[in-house]
């Protein structure tokens, strides 16, 4: 399992509930983050990311943390709500 | 219709505070903020003897009118009916170095009511804001405008004058203006605008800080929350008086009334409304409620509606921005909410992914619906992708657009069914390409 993190900073980071949240402004649908978690993210018929509303379960953190750091935009990011 | 041209008499400031914002109407033509006709409107003085001074709310003073705004459930009278009490304090805990915002940039072309506001009674808006830059510790005062919005503008800069010449102790007060785009207004898009960049909505990642980490906090009130503020400042709680500012939307004049909690939308329509082609009074078939984001409502629900921001919720609609604009018995509705979502599509801040290709795709499906041409898979295409754009906008633009059009979909649902099935509309005699009723503005 893989949901205890390292990296320290954000609420998000050290083991509390966490979303995941796109800022539409900069997304420009480039859609590397449906390709790295598609079971988190799907996308429109524009190309753009449809999130899954709840938080992100543990499983999922990896790939969650993943497409936010190959999001060339910087767009997508990890939230507390 | 009743026109008040003159002013009634002015009650003397030691009688009864007078609690309402307007006499008589204001009437403005299909689009733009030049009226018609419209009463004198207050200088500092006729002010002065109508509300009296205007109260300090520093300190404790602030913080009881922060109270008194809970206590008559004191909401957002821009669209989005946010608790400003709750706004006001999360602004104070964030200072110091606020700047306070009035704003003014009226988006919804079909609302006249801030342009009427800021004509009629400049110096309670006014009011509004210094008393809100004294309850958050604000030191900076803005008032937020459309740059084509000249008549507003030069009331303003005079009343503003009037104040400093007057020796009235308050922060200096500057005008600020934006383009004369639909989201101009969007508060958000003031935030950015007041901190240098583009005058367009953003996406705040900490909804705490909608002003965006690390800028100076910002309050942004619409100007009537700001001038039932100062009503507020003036009065007691239980002498306040809930009233609304509504626009009623006819094929060539908006006009701008105000209307107290227990008047029904049938009143108000009444009163203000007339069917282009009608003789003597016409139901309309359904009102749009709230503004061209807002929702259509079947006559036969609507009319017996109360104009009242907490009525209207508790029947799960909005008053919005207090458009009432009602669709004449002889209009096709489908039509109207096509050209309305192709408008709002064209007013889209072009930012965001899903309002800017979303809403063009769903404008084209409305057309081809409108005119009868919509086959099944187009119409399965139209259902999935209003679903699709709601609450994917950093601002609430594409979320309004999907409620008319669903809110359409509800209240024109036979009609929709013929268009659909038949190719052809039930209600209009009108010709398929005659013009449709409720204004748009021609894209700048």
């Amino acid at each position: 399992m893989s949901g205890r993190l390292r990296s320290p900073g954000s609420a998000a980071s050290i083991g509390q509930v966490a979303h995941l949240r796109v800022d539409p402004v900069l997304c420009d649908g480039v859609g590397l983050c449906a390709l790295i978690a598609p079971a988190l993210i799907a996308v429109d018929a524009w190309g753009y990311p449809i999130l899954s509303n709840g938080s992100v379960a543990r499983r999922e953190f990896r790939s969650a943390k993943a497409a936010v750091a190959a999001c060339p935009r910087r767009a997508l990011f990890l939230a507390d709500q | 219709m009743t026109l008040h041209h003159q002013l009634r008499l002015v009650a003397p400031p030691s009688a009864q505070p007078v609690t309402k914002l307007l006499d008589g109407v204001v009437i403005f033509p299909a689009l733009g903020s030049t009226p018609l006709v419209a009463p004198e409107g207050d200088d500092l003085s006729l002010h002065l003897m109508r509300y009296g001074d205007r109260p300090v709310m520093q300190g404790s003073e602030g913080l009881a009118l922060i109270t008194r705004m809970h206590d008559v459930g004191l909401t957002g009278r821009g669209g989005g009916h946010f608790p400003t009490g709750r706004k006001w304090e999360s602004v104070r805990r964030a200072g110091p170095g606020v700047i306070a915002v009035a704003n003014g940039a009226e988006g919804e072309p079909a609302s006249g009511k801030d342009a009427a506001l800021l004509q009629q009674r400049p110096h309670l808006v006014v009011d509004g804001l210094v008393c809100a830059a004294e309850a958050v510790g604000a030191s900076e005062c803005v008032v937020w405008l459309h740059r084509g919005a000249h008549r507003t503008r030069s009331v303003l800069e005079r009343a503003l004058h009037d104040r400093v010449a007057r020796g009235l102790i308050e922060p200096r007060i500057r005008i600020e203006l934006g383009p004369d785009r639909y989201l101009t207004g969007e508060a958000t898009a003031v935030m950015q605008a007041l901190a240098g960049g583009p005058a367009l909505p953003q996406m705040a990642r900490n909804p705490a800080v909608p002003w965006g980490d690390g800028h100076r906090p910002i309050l942004v009130n619409n100007v009537e929350t700001l001038a039932r503020t100062a009503i507020l400042a003036r009065t007691e709680v239980g002498e306040y008086r809930r009233t609304s500012l509504v626009t009623v939307v006819n094929h060539d004049t908006r006009i701008v009334c105000e209307a107290d909690p227990w008047e029904k939308v049938a009143d108000l329509v009444g009163a203000h409304w007339r069917s282009p082609s009608g003789v003597g009074f016409d139901a309309p078939q359904a009102i749009l409620l709230g503004g061209y984001g807002g929702s259509w409502v079947p006559w036969f629900d609507a009319a017996g509606l109360d104009v009242d921001p907490d009525a209207l919720r508790s029947h799960g609609l909005s008053i919005g921005a207090g458009v009432i604009a009602p669709l004449p018995s002889d209009a096709c509705g489908i039509a109207e909410a096509a050209s309305l979502v192709s408008y709002l599509s064209d007013s889209s801040a072009r930012q965001c992914g899903p309002c800017l290709f979303g809403l063009a795709a769903v404008a084209e499906l409305m057309a081809d619906l409108a005119s009868g041409s919509m086959g099944r898979a187009e119409h399965r295409r139209l259902d999935r992708f209003l679903g699709d754009i709601v609450g994917r906008g950093a601002c609430k633009h594409p979320d309004g657009a999907v409620r008319m059009l669903s809110s359409a979909f509800s209240a024109f649902a036979e009609d929709v069914h013929s268009h659909r099935t038949r190719g052809h509309c039930l209600v209009t005699t009108r010709a398929a390409n005659s013009s449709t009723v409720l204004p748009i503005p021609v894209r700048a």
